[in-house]
């Protein structure tokens, strides 16, 4: 797997890893057909303390390079996805991304564009929704909020700024005022210049398509100190660890998960209970998904062990055996997943959270299907 | 009007910060004509020590009521002995041997050392933003069409003492005529009876120093320390101690916050994705059209 395992991304990114290491133990415990075991390599594509596409490209090299990987889960970030999915393309190796909801990966030009080493064949699935369907989610969430007029910042990278596109198109389709949008540049400290521009503007509440990380901490932190603080704050499933930076100044924050919630899913119940066994944490955003993403890979990599007569499978039998209908959906703690033809969950679901007294709690969910 | 105003106090306040680092960039570069490429991880440092000091005091309890004025005071003056015996040492250890030597080689040092720092930095905190105590009250004030918060006054207030004890310690002290005489003639100062090594340090010592405080009240003002912050604040800086003429001190000031201003309203006007293009873009055209920078030309006397 490949993942931002230190950094700014760390705790995200290892309550991820847990979730992955979840699922391999389960499925030793249970017994591989053919005596096979499976086995985590967890490779880390940050660099400077941020997620690295050059990084995770190089990775996804390493791991392609080793015989024994039948499929790779990750990358957390779209942005990196983007860098290795004409890597695994090309190789044809099953990959499968917990969380990476930038639209371009599966679908349109963009996707093509990342295919074209291998135009006929999709190795890239994600067990998350998609920018845009969390864009529209988090649309109607707002309107539902009674927040009818946004001032909407991202960061520039692949998934903010689709986020952050999708939200102003649909939140003006269902009546919401659009006040105006600015994006930041990496490595900026100081965001009160835009947050006093923004305050200019009155709007009731800002809305961030980027991650904790790349500003999102920093700008809900810094509200404060414009006398902004009682403002609301709106983003997507980057910012669920928003808490950590901005610590009590948290509060009244929004944010929308592209996966239902785990607590509320009698089939997730026993997942949370196994990984605070295992674990001693609460799970993570992502953790879910990450063992949904690696349940899908390893039944796919046992039934391709199963038709090759117990023998070590080849990439291109395990990638036959991705699950694309309902009858043969995988049953996770999200749900049961089968992907369509551009590697899309076909059953998506959106919860939103809010964050009290520097806890996240969950609001409601929607089913989006199609 | 209102907005204008809003802008520009932050602007100011900006500037404050990248003016106090600013200083350590000339102060050093007067003396040695080295531009110390690890000063910007020693204001990380700095920020870092304070922040420390601060978290661990909160944890005991102690920031309460007169223990709070104690305890800011306390993080402030661990941050500027901290970060002035680290650049004292970065000199000693990196630089002075290296006094001799091709100019080259202390520059190549110097990024050198700033890599080491950044790196040591990580290991010690960890490569994520960690969160600066939001330890001084911020009510917001308001002065007719102006408002700014408490916060605001006391990061610029902080930063311009710093500044005008600055200012008198190098025009009057003893040790300052000292850092004067070295700075026009190292040979001749020694002649005169100047322990040139002594006064190098001395001035190392007070550029780290001043790192230290834009450390505290960087953190202050940005809410978080991270392990990179340096590079970042080194680079708009050391940008401003070129617009306004390397090595000159009034100089350093003003382009601190002629880049702060300029980094706040461009925000403002043309858009934050903006801001880096515009600053930088200074660096440039001052490099081409003024290398001596503002101030460079009328006053020549440099430390």
């Amino acid at each position: 797997m490949d993942l931002p395992l230190s950094g700014a991304d760390a705790s995200v990114g290892t309550s991820t890893l847990d979730g992955i290491k979840l699922a391999v133990a389960r499925a030793n415990a249970q017994g591989v057909p053919g005596g096979f075991t499976f086995a985590v390599q967890a490779l880390d594509d940050t660099q400077q303390g941020v997620h690295n596409p050059q990084q995770g490209a190089s990775n996804v090299r390493t791991l392609i390079a080793d015989d024994s990987v039948l499929a790779i889960i990750g990358p957390y970030n779209s942005n990196v996805a983007a860098a290795e999915i004409p890597i695994t393309n090309q190789a044809g190796i099953v990959q499968i991304s917990p969380s990476a909801v930038s639209d371009g990966l599966t679908l349109g030009k963009d996707a093509a564009m990342l295919r074209r080493a291998n135009p006929g064949v999709n190795t890239f699935f994600r067990v998350c929704t998609t920018d845009s369907r969390q864009g529209s989610a988090a649309a109607r969430f707002a309107l539902d909020l009674k927040l009818k007029r946004a001032y909407i910042v991202d960061d520039n990278e692949t998934y903010g700024l689709d986020l952050a596109n999708v939200f102003a198109r649909d939140f003006t389709k269902l009546g919401g005022t659009v006040l105006g949008r600015d994006h930041i540049a990496p490595d900026t400290q100081d965001f009160k210049a835009l947050l006093l521009k923004i305050k200019g503007y009155k709007p009731d509440f800002i809305f961030f398509g980027g991650t904790t990380s790349t500003g999102g901490g920093l700008l809900r932190r810094q509200m404060f100190d414009v006398g902004m603080g009682k403002l609301a704050f709106m983003g997507g499933d980057g910012i669920p660890d928003i808490a950590e930076v901005a610590k009590k100044r948290a509060d009244g924050t929004y944010y929308t998960v592209a996966a239902p919630n785990a607590d509320r899913l009698p089939a997730a119940k026993r997942f949370v209970a196994a990984y605070k066994a295992r674990f001693g944490s609460d799970v993570g955003p992502y953790s879910a998904n990450a063992y949904a993403a690696t349940q899908v890979a390893i039944s796919a990599i046992e039934q391709a062990i199963e038709t090759n007569g117990k023998k070590m499978p080849t990439r291109a039998e395990v990638l036959a055996k991705i699950p694309r209908n309902a009858k043969n959906e995988v049953l996770t703690p999200i749900g049961p997943i089968s992907f369509d033809k551009n590697g899309d969950v076909r059953k998506p679901v959106i919860s939103l959270y809010a964050i009290r007294n520097g806890r996240s709690s969950f609001i409601e969910q929607l089913n989006l299907s199609e | 009007m209102h907005e204008f105003l809003a802008q520009l106090a932050n602007g100011v306040e900006l500037g404050a910060i990248y003016a106090l680092i600013a200083l350590g960039y000339t102060l050093v570069y007067g003396i040695l004509e080295l531009i110390n490429f690890a000063h910007g991880d020693v204001y990380t440092f700095g920020s870092f020590v304070a922040l420390g000091i601060l978290v661990g005091l909160r944890a005991a309890g102690a920031l309460h009521g007169a223990g709070l004025v104690l305890g800011i005071t306390a993080a402030l003056v661990a941050a500027i002995l901290a970060s002035a015996l680290l650049n004292a040492g970065i000199e000693r250890l990196a630089y002075r041997r290296l006094r001799k030597a091709p100019r080259l080689a202390p520059l190549i040092t110097a990024i050198g050392v700033s890599f080491i720092l950044e790196n040591l930095i990580e290991l010690w905190q960890g490569s994520a933003p960690v969160p600066f105590p939001n330890v001084i009250p911020n009510p917001q004030l308001q002065f007719g069409e102006l408002e700014v918060g408490v916060q605001q006054i006391v990061v610029v207030a902080l930063a311009i003492v710093t500044m005008v004890a600055l200012h008198f310690f190098v025009q009057r002290s003893k040790l300052g005529k000292a850092m004067r005489a070295v700075a026009q003639d190292r040979d001749a100062a020694s002649l005169v009876g100047i322990n040139v090594d002594r006064t190098i340090a001395m001035t190392f010592l007070i550029a780290g120093a001043l790192a230290g405080v834009a450390g505290f009240v960087g953190g202050v003002s940005f809410g978080s320390a991270w392990f990179l912050n340096g590079f970042g604040a080194g680079l708009r800086a050391f940008t401003a101690a070129v617009l306004g003429g390397i090595g000159n001190i009034a100089g350093a000031m003003l382009g601190g916050f002629l880049i702060g201003l300029l980094e706040s309203f461009s925000t403002w006007l043309i858009g934050g994705q903006w801001s880096n293009v515009a600053v930088f873009s200074v660096l440039i055209l001052v490099l081409v059209f003024r290398p001596s920078g503002l101030l460079g030309e009328t006053l020549p006397e440099k430390v």
